[in-house]
């Protein structure tokens, strides 16, 4: 019960959160910025449009928001949210999860390249690299948290006595993990310094530019998919930040809930901060998260033996 | 045992049957595909029941010539590999018949189904050899039938030459094979494959190599792989899914095989295969992406799959050194279902790609594009097969996958050096899905996807319905087995049932998780269609409207402005650059008004590269120097056979 309760707050928060990105960033802009709910009041204009179809596209194009909406949800329904269990969670659920979130990127990269577009094939060709090179960090994660705990799932990650969190028996080497994973998160959910969400010139964009033909209610799914990825990329962060399991479930919620906002808040700062990258930078930035997470592991090699 | 080889006698005369109805073309091709699918699904059926009963290693030896005992012998392991060769054969067959649609070239089809045949009996008699005379008899047929299956289109140069350099890698290997093979006899003196594991541990590993080697280069081992990406594309289509699909997993079996045999061996050799998985996977699918020919692309990417085999089979070998029992059964069966799977996914494509070839007359996908308008089955199939190829849930790819990640990870708590070698074959296999993924959207999305860049491809139409529906099956069969995995899994768990060094392993543990991975898989559809439902209603009574692709203010776009695949696969190939050698020619600018440029990436092949530096022109030059050897004096040549005769006989 109190699993669904939470996957239905994390859906129903998951709008909300990015707008305090965009709160942060007009405040350092010293602008007053959008209202929190913004994102609320575009899906609903976006459902209640028709839309316009490009005469190169065929059925592929209509399926990639549908997948990466789907394959976002996934991610949500298997992770423990606000301190309870999910609502669903197998041994080994992560090779599945992660490679879901591929399929959902395969068909986003395919509903690109379905509009002919020379653009759209560009961010397309460079989702699949910078994402392959992600790939790469987050399954050293995975060695390394099956190291730590022998779990592969989710849920096993943060439970019990050996839960992968600062506060526990690795909380040091943990520290590294999270530079890395937050440059994950950046890469994977196309924000700054790898690309930037607010530019509108069509050459440096990556995910912006892959979507510029989708409309009305697709393109209402694709951002949907995009905040529910940013949401479960930064419940990850904040599972292994928090080191407390509070009895109150309310309280738990409530600490989970106010560690993500301080994680958009702090992408908010970044962006504010940091310029994009140039386009060549852009793999070392991402090779430098796994160079950290397999630093780690090495260094488990001497602890553990 | 006696009516498995029976079903094969019936494939056999299925080819017959080709050549003695030559004259009437329809009536042959009928007859050829039915008799010798007939004879795949009887063999089917009995490998079926093979696997799940209880007894297994039936012999069977007959005295050959009275000079060598041909033996035979049915274990798990063998009747696991049957099934490929059961199993696309007749698929592959049914396709035929609507692709070698010419009547002008009858006689050549019908010896090509007589050689079919051939190719198909001798590949089981590989998988069920017992001794080493029987193996390398079925070997080399199965080497040369395949050889003149490549070159059926022999009027075409490059064909013929691409069909010299699979002779040469098929019998160079072979070569080693038979070195591997003397050596173990001239230990023991034996010709029974039960005497590897009598000779001595040093010889074991050299055994082994020598093994690897030859049977690497039919597998498709990274520096002895070149042969795959010129025979595939210069073969008919279904003789290349056929060779890609099953052929090339003779070399697995054979790895999997000696290593069995050699029994126990050093932990070096697992960690050999596992090395040689990764570098074969990595570099297979990055030379994938870099190529724009369809078929030399599904070739490299073949590469890439005996990698991810091998990757397996390696955890494997690993897990049985470090007597990690979970280890060493999910490795071994996670390449077992990687094999079946890949038989499957990978004959789709193939067949796909013929199917474009047919039509749109070109296999370079910077000539395609928009074909699925126009070939809306052979796009929907490829598609399936392109999700599956890069081992995306809820396809059939993923579950191989699933199983290796799993033994893999199993691992992770080991010592040192198996442990950096299990982390290092995580890591690529993550790396190989990640770059599988950009080369199948890559192939999916230019070529089927967008516009069409020629006129060729805007006028192919869609190919006969009989080809279609054997994509179809296929393409249903890699949903299925990606949904509901258990019944396949257990396929590939009772290929490994007589294996001694982990039949005692219980794996019914394990059935819990393949169940929620089918759940997950099902759970997935469901929300797939429930937000396909939504969708739909939102669109309700609203206005759809169409009209020309955004090109960011730009009014006049063509379709050559459209990314091509060396564009797409340019910044990914260019980062593994010292591994792929690329050419970029570029005219420049010269003048102040520019005129006319050209810009052109061409991506050599790193092992052919080097083989033709360091092997072939020195080998030229040496062989120029013994030209006077060859002087057309056919007396001195019969000299030469009687004087290397006395010298043998004095050796010997």
């Amino acid at each position: 019960m109190e699993s669904v309760l939470a996957f239905c707050a994390a859906v129903l928060i998951a709008p909300m959160l990015p707008a305090v990105i965009q709160k942060v960033k007009a405040l350092f802009a010293g602008k007053q910025g959008p209202p929190l709910l913004i994102n609320y009041y575009t899906v609903i204009k976006l459902f209640r449009k028709g839309s316009v179809y490009s005469t190169s596209t065929s059925f592929v194009f209509q399926l990639g928001p549908v997948v990466g909406c789907c394959t976002s949800l996934m991610m949500l329904l298997f992770f423990p949210l606000a301190g309870t269990a999910p609502l669903f969670s197998f041994h080994g659920d992560v090779f599945m999860l992660f490679y879901l979130m591929g399929l959902g990127r395969f068909f986003t990269i395919l509903a690109a390249l379905d509009t002919a577009s020379p653009f759209e094939g560009m961010g397309a060709a460079r989702e699949a690299f910078f994402s392959t090179l992600a790939e790469g960090t987050i399954f050293a994660i995975l060695i390394l948290f099956f190291r730590f705990s022998g779990s592969l799932s989710f849920q096993e990650f943060f439970t019990g006595t050996n839960a992968m969190n600062i506060g526990g028996e690795h909380g040091a080497l943990l520290l590294l993990v999270i530079i890395a994973l937050y440059i994950v998160m950046l890469t994977e959910n196309s924000r700054v310094p790898v690309d930037d969400p607010a530019t509108h010139l069509e050459l440096t964009m990556i995910h912006e530019v892959m979507i510029l033909d989708h409309s009305g209610p697709d393109l209402a799914l694709i951002e949907l998919g995009a905040w529910f990825k940013l949401l479960f990329y930064s419940a990850f962060l904040s599972q292994i930040l928090n080191p407390l399991q509070l009895a109150d479930p309310l309280m738990n919620g409530l600490l989970f809930f106010g560690i993500v906002t301080l994680i958009y808040m702090s992408v908010g700062v970044v962006e504010s901060i940091t310029a994009r990258f140039r386009m060549n930078l852009v793999p070392k930035f991402i090779l430098t998260s796994f160079a950290l997470v397999f630093f780690v592991i090495i260094l488990t090699m001497e602890l553990i033996q | 045992m006696n009516t498995l080889l029976l079903s094969l006698a019936v494939i056999f005369a299925g080819g017959i049957l080709a050549l003695l109805f030559v004259r009437q073309f329809t009536l042959m091709k009928l007859i050829a595909i039915a008799t010798m699918s007939a004879g795949c699904l009887w063999g089917l059926s009995l490998t079926l029941s093979g696997l799940f009963a209880p007894t297994a290693g039936m012999e069977i030896s007959v005295e050959w010539l009275h000079l060598f005992t041909l033996a035979f012998k049915v274990d798990s392991l063998a009747l696991f590999f049957l099934l490929p060769v059961f199993i696309i054969s007749p698929l592959v067959l049914f396709y035929s018949f609507q692709y070698l649609g010419n009547k002008n070239k009858a006689v050549r089809s019908a010896v090509s189904y007589f050689l079919f045949a051939i190719l198909v009996c001798s590949m089981a008699l590989v998988v069920l050899a017992s001794n080493i005379i029987t193996f390398a008899l079925a070997w080399e047929i199965m080497s040369l039938s395949s050889f003149f299956l490549v070159v059926y289109d022999y009027e075409v140069q490059s064909n013929r030459r691409a069909g010299y350099l699979y002779f040469i890698f098929a019998q160079g290997g072979a070569m080693f094979l038979f070195a591997a093979f003397a050596l173990v006899y001239s230990h023991t003196g034996l010709m029974d494959f039960a005497a590897f594991s009598q000779i001595a541990e040093p010889v074991k590993l050299l055994v082994f190599i020598l093994a690897f080697i030859g049977f690497g280069s039919k597998a498709g081992l990274f520096p002895l792989h070149i042969w795959l990406p010129q025979a595939h594309p210069a073969a008919p289509s279904h003789i290349s899914a056929i060779m890609s699909g099953v052929m090339i997993k003779m070399g697995i079996y054979g790895i999997f095989r000696v290593y069995l045999l050699l029994e126990a061996p050093t932990p070096l050799i697992g960690r050999m295969v596992l090395i040689a998985g990764m570098i074969t996977g990595v570099l297979g699918v990055v030379y994938a992406l870099a190529n724009q020919d369809i078929k030399k692309l599904l070739a490299y990417s073949s590469v890439e799959n005996i990698g991810i085999i091998l990757i397996g089979l390696g955890i494997g070998m690993v897990g049985v050194s470090e007597q990690n029992q979970a280890m060493a059964f999910f490795g071994f069966a996670g390449a077992l279902m990687h094999v079946f799977n890949h038989s499957i996914f990978k004959s789709l494509l193939f067949l796909g790609a013929g199917a474009v070839l047919h039509q749109a007359k070109t296999k370079d996908i910077d000539q395609l594009g928009g074909l699925i308008k126009r070939m809306p089955t052979t796009g929907k199939t490829f598609l399936v097969g392109s999700v599956a190829i890069s081992g995306l849930p809820p396809f059939s790819g993923f579950i191989g996958e699933f199983l290796i990640y799993y033994g893999a990870f199993q691992g992770v708590s080991e010592h040192r050096i198996p442990f950096v070698l299990t982390v290092l074959a995580i890591l690529s296999l993550a790396v190989i899905g990640g770059l599988a993924t950009a080369c199948f959207t890559k192939v999916f999305g230019l070529a089927f996807l967008g516009e069409p860049r020629t006129r060729q491809a805007a006028q192919a139409t869609e190919a006969g319905a009989g080809m279609g529906l054997v994509m179809v099956v296929m393409a249903v069969a890699c949903l299925v087995i990606g949904v509901l995995p258990e019944p396949f899994i257990r396929l590939a768990f009772a290929g490994l049932k007589d294996l001694s060094l982990i039949n005692t392993f219980d794996f019914s543990p394990f059935f819990v998780i393949i169940r929620q991975v089918s759940q997950t898989a099902t759970l997935f559809i469901a929300l797939f269609l429930g937000i396909g439902l939504l969708r739909k209603f939102l669109y309700l009574k609203k206005e759809i409207g169409s009209s020309g692709t955004w090109g960011c203010g730009f009014t006049q776009p063509t379709v050559r402005m459209q990314y091509t695949g060396t564009s797409y696969g340019d910044e990914m190939v260019d980062f593994f650059r010292p591994y792929v050698p690329i050419k970029r020619i570029y005219t420049g600018i010269t003048a102040i008004f520019p005129g006319r440029t050209t810009w052109d990436i061409q991506v050599g092949d790193l092992a052919e590269t080097y083989y033709q530096q360091w092997l072939a022109k020195p080998l030229l030059r040496l062989l120029e120097r013994l030209h006077w050897i060859q002087h057309g004096n056919i007396q001195l040549y019969i000299a030469y056979i009687i004087l290397a005769l006395i010298v043998l006989l004095f050796l010997l």
